[in-house]
């Protein structure tokens, strides 16, 4: 297949610039019977993320005495593409994200503090446009802090990469499968630092420290997206 | 001045000690969202799970029974286990109890609360509530649910596990007033809030 311009008179095909962001809305705590939800709007992805926990483990055998464990589901709901991701059950993909994003929790939550016990984290993909993954992370993050157990730090993700010579940040789909190089990270900001890392394509050194240069830059609108969610919970009620 | 902090932000440099903190090179930063009074240096948790302490009172349903042990539903992620051996009261499948916490151990792999002193509460009906929001739900030395009980005539008992038994009364009122405190626990003046909210819909 032809690979379609992704560039047009110095701007992305929806008329973005290379470091503009879609528009980010996220409500907290939408879920009443999870420990702790929240909703992502991100361009054209909505996301639910879902927290259940600390809970007892099952199968027993997977407890940790020493810790409580993680388990992350992430799926796409089978309406949510137009293409072949959205097919109902798990597949190899969906496999793969789960665990991946599984290990960014596990560096952040204080497991120590609840051994013998499984916290769930549920990602669903309502509808998907580029970069769930991330989405998904985003929304977890926020969904942990709506849950009360403790973390370190809240996470953001976002995804980017490089088109023909440039550098853009916030892949949509067909950026997304037709771009040079997609990487897909996910930062803790205080602590400052990175819990995924992953890359689909080619880049140089030097791109690619550009590539983090601005990933920093647009962070304080995902971080500040995070906080109002959170903060607007408590805002409505007073 | 107060300000609500989110889980990994720096609180203060120095260390505070307190629920839903955490430390890290002498400074104190928050794991749950939160409330910090800069003058008083007090943090106080929005959010959060109840871990079990010695001395705590809980309310829990009796889920089983077995040769030496009954099981508790705590709502929590640790059951509560009271020992037949030194209790003698006589439960069932199904009591609602009030007990106290009298260690939290390591017991046939797991982890559990063992209780001591259980008292059955008969009747009635349990709501859960988030374990951080109970203290503004007992009030001040007791203010706030003395004023509930005293405008809803009904019997409640507050366990610090989030479970909340109700009997008798005016207990959909009272069930709005615990919920209305639960949602609006970081508000201030609530007590008088909840006393117009009870005198106008007592009525």
């Amino acid at each position: 297949m032809q690979k379609p311009e992704l560039i047009k008179d110095g701007k992305r095909l929806d008329g973005r610039d290379f470091e503009e962001l879609r528009p980010l809305k996220i409500v907290a705590g939408i879920i009443k019977n999870a420990t702790g939800s929240a909703y992502l709007e991100w361009g054209n992805n909505k996301v639910l993320a879902a927290v259940y926990g600390p809970k007892e483990v099952l199968p027993k055998h997977l407890a940790d005495p020493e810790k409580a464990i993680v388990k992350c589901r992430y799926a796409m709901a089978p309406f949510s593409s137009l293409e072949e991701h959205g097919r109902a059950g798990p597949n190899r993909r969906a496999t793969e994200i789960s665990k991946v994003t599984k290990e960014v929790f596990e560096n952040l939550i204080m497991l120590e503090k609840f051994p013998s016990t499984e916290i769930d984290i549920f990602i669903e993909i309502l509808q998907s446009d580029g970069g769930t993954r991330s989405a998904g992370i985003t929304a977890a993050g926020v969904a942990l802090a709506d849950s009360g157990i403790p973390i370190r730090d809240i996470p953001f993700a976002v995804a980017g990469g490089k088109i023909g010579d440039k550098l853009a940040i916030d892949f949509n789909k067909i950026e997304d499968n037709y771009s040079d190089a997609d990487i897909p990270i996910a930062i803790s900001p205080n602590l400052d630092r990175v819990l995924l890392l992953q890359m689909d394509g080619k880049m140089t050194k030097e791109e690619f420290s550009r590539y983090l240069d601005m990933v920093e830059r647009v962070s304080k609108q995902i971080i500040s997206a995070q906080k109002n969610a959170l903060l607007e919970k408590y805002k409505v009620n007073g | 001045m107060v300000e609500i902090v989110l889980p990994g932000s720096k609180i203060t440099s120095g260390i505070i000690k307190a629920d839903g903190t955490y430390i890290e090179n002498d400074s104190t930063y928050a794991s749950v969202v939160g409330i910090f009074d800069e003058e008083k240096r007090h943090f106080i948790p929005l959010e959060g799970l109840w871990y079990p302490k010695e001395g705590d009172r809980v309310v829990g349903t009796i889920v089983t029974r077995r040769i030496s042990v009954y099981m508790v539903d705590l709502n929590s992620p640790y059951k509560g286990i009271i020992m037949t051996k030194f209790e003698h009261s006589r439960l069932e499948e199904g009591d609602i109890i009030e007990a106290t916490v009298r260690e939290f151990k390591e017991f046939d792999d797991a982890m559990v609360v063992v209780l001591t002193r259980p008292k059955r509460l008969f009747g009635g009906v349990l709501l859960n509530i988030k374990p951080t929001k109970v203290p503004r739900v007992i009030g001040k030395g007791n203010t706030m649910i003395d004023q509930i009980t005293q405008a809803t005539k009904c019997s409640i008992i507050v366990g610090l596990n989030g479970t909340v038994w109700l009997k008798g009364g005016d207990i959909n009122l009272a069930t709005e007033a615990i919920k209305t405190i639960e949602l609006q626990a970081h508000v201030s003046g609530l007590t008088d809030k909840i006393k117009n909210m009870l005198e106008k819909k007592g009525k």
